[in-house]
């Protein structure tokens, strides 16, 4: 019995001082590693938890005390769960979520339309929740958080474990959301999913803001390195490569003929390096790398990079989130979160945040006689 | 068998990180022990018998049933349910052993706390529950318990076999646990109801479960070892029949690919 | 207030109707649970068959009054799997992860939680029950009038709404625990007690079920109530207070679960 009641977890702190304001029609890439308080900032958000301290409020309500008002301005998709009924169709889903929102009869047909020519919709509306592959699962949960047309949309991992095709189409699909001036707030582990979304990008880690302002400016200055991938027809070695590159470095690689150049995008272009390597030898074939924004992140968090906000930041276009209430009138903002969040939370446990020592006493740890006694 | 005794000792190490939710649910099971122990006092207050039981008896007959009733349910069917269920099972076919042998040795694992907690509650309920007889021969009855696992195991991997068709366990579990209440004389003793429906319970295994324990620890089986040959016949019958059902059953995942 | 109350049931009938369409796709579920439903239901019936074979009454009760009272229990208790059953996915709901789309919508997310399955189960229960309580009424000794029916239809409203109050609570472990079923059904297995007259069990078992847990008002105070009898006939009466008692403390409890939630996983 003692075992049942057991305390197990300690508070730990999920997000600390987060000072975070988006504008209306603006789309936010939030990114950091695992744990470093992304969804915790993202549930802060939708009134999912409440604040241990400071303030949230997206379209002047505050999430967590007037839940169901603010429901109904934002959109929410968690990557790694589903919202569908899970033994209902999807189309019974949807009829539900269309009840539940109180959309009118034309606009939901409008929106059934509208999945179903950017996300292939209408081949999955008789499937089964159970019966969906992970991708048409996806899908299926993109329209139901975008069914009730939110001003504001919060998507957690969007295209996490798809494929190619299936992230393509939600790329697009979230490219269209942002040309319509829907407010997005996105968090990815994938670059890709950025490119041509977000033209902000907010780096968390250890539940502190580390980086915020323009995407095209972090990659100006973090994310400068490139890597061709060559291999070449002719025989030729790598001190050949090197002596025709001096910026770059040349490596060979495992087979004959294969080669990588790693340069500073600053120093040198892709071109450059493909037209030079032509002359030298006949180029099979060619690969580009562009590093990804989790790399920046990773080196960010291994301390070999120093971010702070730069002048890059002050001239960008995208204002440094600072306070909200100076930088903005208040009540503007599409969202604003000044808060912090202490919790004997998972995310916490998963970063392996330390400074672990107010003990609150959460969940205990039994397992289930459940249905064996049920 | 060595990877069946390992199989056995792991289970029982799980079972046991989780006896608190274990007690918890025992102590559910002894409220059922309660309101049928308040209505039998009701019942036989004063000296009254029923069906050649009075109250003394009648109380050891319902802590046998309790504690008969416990053998072999702590690990859940609805473990093999579910790997049924989600088509786990088939990759288990794969595999160098034999499904039906793991989970009679997790079953197994789970009869060390299922001792611990029938020990428990029989002490409690003979200090509260006042004056019972004791076994009338102990040897007999342990002989006539230990065939409770067994059968109990058959009849419950039998049944599983149904999920291969069905989605719903729940239904199949109640709808079994309820024939065996009433078959196996744990609502009432078999001695009690209709002529019809106690031969039906004569023939049939459910009676090995509880009634014939019951009776053996009581003294009032007049042939306790015909009774154990019967139990032991549907121990063996129940691991061949089931062994037979789970192949037929198997056999149609594989062919439906899983 | 009205029409927040108008939706609110719209949308749980919506959610409901979805809920059973989605079921009856399993047509053998569908009959392997109303047949478990009918054979749970009779096994009482089996013992009290049995027994009032050999003897006239029971602690003074006769067969049909016991049959009316254990029926009664029966119908209260199969009534709720068809239309609440969704309590029980809770724990999972939360546990998985899914109770944060619930706090997303603007639906409220206890009806939310009530309305997501259905058990068909219940109508075997209901079934069966309401069988044996027909044949009880028409063999025990009440004066019907349209009063006692009216009062009789309120008791029953009271008492489903009285017991789903205390799964409710018994549910809402959840929040706090890794496991909510086991604290769910030592809570409903306490309940079972509530089958019989209370007067066969001690003191500290009848308080137990009149106060802490009373379940001896999801059916036995309101039949005795009816059948005029019991010594505390009139507690019956006490019925609908005491379910508006439990749904207060429900709500209290659901909602300070809620306020304790933290979601799992990312």
């Amino acid at each position: 019995m003692k075992h049942l009641l057991r305390r197990r977890f300690t508070t730990m702190t999920a997000v600390d001082a987060i000072d975070l304001s988006i504008e209306p029609g603006e789309a936010l890439a939030y990114v950091g590693p695992n744990g470093a308080g992304k969804s915790t900032t993202i549930k802060l958000l939708t009134g999912i938890v409440e604040p241990t301290g400071g303030e949230v409020r997206v379209g002047g309500i505050v999430p967590h005390r007037d839940r169901q008002a603010n429901a109904r301005q934002i959109g929410v998709l968690f990557g790694q769960r589903t919202q569908l009924w899970w033994d209902l169709p999807v189309r019974e889903s949807l009829a539900l979520l269309r009840d539940m929102y109180d959309i009118s009869p034309t606009d939901y047909q409008r929106q059934l339309d509208r999945f179903d020519e950017v996300l292939d919709l209408g081949a999955l509306l008789p499937v089964v929740t159970r019966k969906l592959s992970l991708g048409q699962r996806m899908r299926a949960d993109l329209a139901c958080a975008l069914l009730h047309q939110p001003k504001i949309v919060y998507l957690d991992e969007p295209t996490i474990g798809l494929d190619i095709a299936v992230k393509d189409r939600v790329r697009d699909f979230l490219r269209q959301l942002r040309a319509e001036g829907t407010t997005i707030m996105l968090t990815t582990h994938d670059l890709a999913d950025i490119e041509g979304t977000c033209e902000r990008i907010v780096i968390i880690d250890d539940g502190k803001i580390i980086y915020d302002g323009g995407l095209a400016e972090v990659k100006d200055r973090y994310a400068r390195e490139r890597r061709v991938h060559l291999q070449l027809g002719t025989p030729i070695t790598a001190a050949d490569l090197a002596a025709r590159f001096p910026a770059a470095a040349v490596t060979p690689g495992e087979a004959h003929g294969e080669f990588t150049i790693s340069f500073d995008k600053s120093l040198l272009t892709a071109g450059a390096v493909l037209t030079g390597v032509a002359q030298l030898a006949e180029v099979v074939e060619v690969r580009i790398d562009e590093p990804a924004i989790e790399d920046v992140v990773r080196r960010v968090y291994a301390g070999e990079l120093n971010i702070t906000p730069g002048p890059a930041d002050a001239a960008g276009a995208h204002p440094p989130s600072a306070s909200p209430t100076s930088a903005h009138p208040a009540g503007t903002h599409a969202a604003s979160a000044r808060a912090a969040y202490a919790a004997g939370a998972a995310d916490a446990r998963a970063a392996g945040v330390p400074g672990a020592e107010d003990v609150t006493g959460a969940a205990g740890d039994v397992d289930p006689a459940e249905e064996a006694s049920r | 068998m060595k990877v069946y005794l390992a199989i056995a000792r792991v289970t029982a190490r799980s079972v046991l990180a989780y006896r608190g939710a274990y007690a918890l649910g025992i102590a559910g099971s002894c409220f059922q022990l309660l309101a049928t122990t308040a209505l039998w006092t009701a019942l036989l207050a004063g000296g009254a018998s029923i069906g050649g039981f009075d109250l003394p008896e009648m109380k050891a007959y319902l802590l046998v049933g309790f504690a008969t009733g416990l053998i072999g349910t702590l690990v859940g069917d609805w473990v093999l349910a579910n790997r049924i269920r989600d088509g786990q099972v088939a990759l288990d076919l794969v595999k160098p052993i034999d499904t039906q042998k793991v989970f009679f040795a997790q079953n197994c694992g789970g009869l060390g706390l299922e001792i611990v907690f029938i020990a428990v509650v029989s002490g409690v309920f003979v200090l509260l529950a006042g004056p019972m007889p004791g076994p009338a021969d102990g040897w007999l009855f342990a002989a006539s318990l230990a065939f409770v696992l067994p059968i109990r195991f058959g009849i419950t991997f039998l049944t599983t076999m149904l999920v291969f068709w069905t989605e719903n366990h729940h239904g199949v579990v109640w709808a079994r646990d309820g024939v065996a209440a009433v078959l196996s004389g744990a609502i009432v003793p078999l001695a009690m109801m209709p002529g019809w429906l106690q031969s039906a319970a004569a023939v049939l295994p459910f009676a090995g479960l509880t009634s014939t324990p019951a009776l053996i620890y009581l003294g009032k089986a007049p042939n306790p070892g015909l009774l154990i040959a019967i139990q032991a016949g549907w121990a063996v019958a129940l691991w061949y029949l089931a062994r037979f059902a789970f192949r037929g059953a198997s056999r149609q995942i594989t062919i439906h690919g899983g | 207030m009205t029409a927040a109350l108008l939706r609110d049931l719209r949308l749980y009938r919506r959610c409901l109707g979805a809920v059973i369409r989605g079921i009856m796709e399993y047509v053998a579920d569908f009959w392997i649970l109303i047949g478990a439903g009918i054979v749970t239901q009779s096994l009482g019936l089996v013992f009290l068959g049995v027994v009032f074979a050999k003897v006239p009454t029971l602690a003074g009760w006769t067969f049909p009054e016991m049959v009316l009272i254990y029926s009664l229990f029966g119908i209260v208790a199969g009534v709720l799997p068809i239309f609440a059953d969704g309590i029980w996915n809770l724990g999972r709901l939360i546990h998985e992860g899914r109770f944060d789309y619930l706090l997303t919508r603007p639906y409220s997310p206890l009806l939310q939680v009530l309305s997501r399955s259905m058990g068909f189960n219940g109508v075997g229960d209901t079934l069966a029950s309401l069988a044996m309580f027909g044949w009880a009424v028409a063999h025990v000794d009440v004066a019907w009038t349209p009063g006692t029916v009216l009062v009789g239809l309120v008791l029953l409203a009271s008492a489903i709404a009285l017991r789903l109050a205390l799964l409710v609570i018994g549910n809402s472990a959840a929040f706090w625990v890794r496991s909510p079923f086991v604290f769910a059904i030592t809570v409903l297995r306490v309940g079972e007690l509530g089958r019989y007259p209370i007067g066969i069990y001690g003191l500290g078992i009848r308080l137990l079920l009149t106060t802490a847990l009373p379940f001896a008002f999801t059916a036995f105070y309101p039949a005795a109530w009816l059948l005029g009898r019991g010594g505390q006939a009139w507690l019956g009466l006490g019925t609908p207070l005491v379910a508006a008692l439990a749904w207060l403390a429900a709500l209290k409890i659901f909602n300070l679960g809620l306020r304790r939630y933290e979601s799992s996983g990312h």
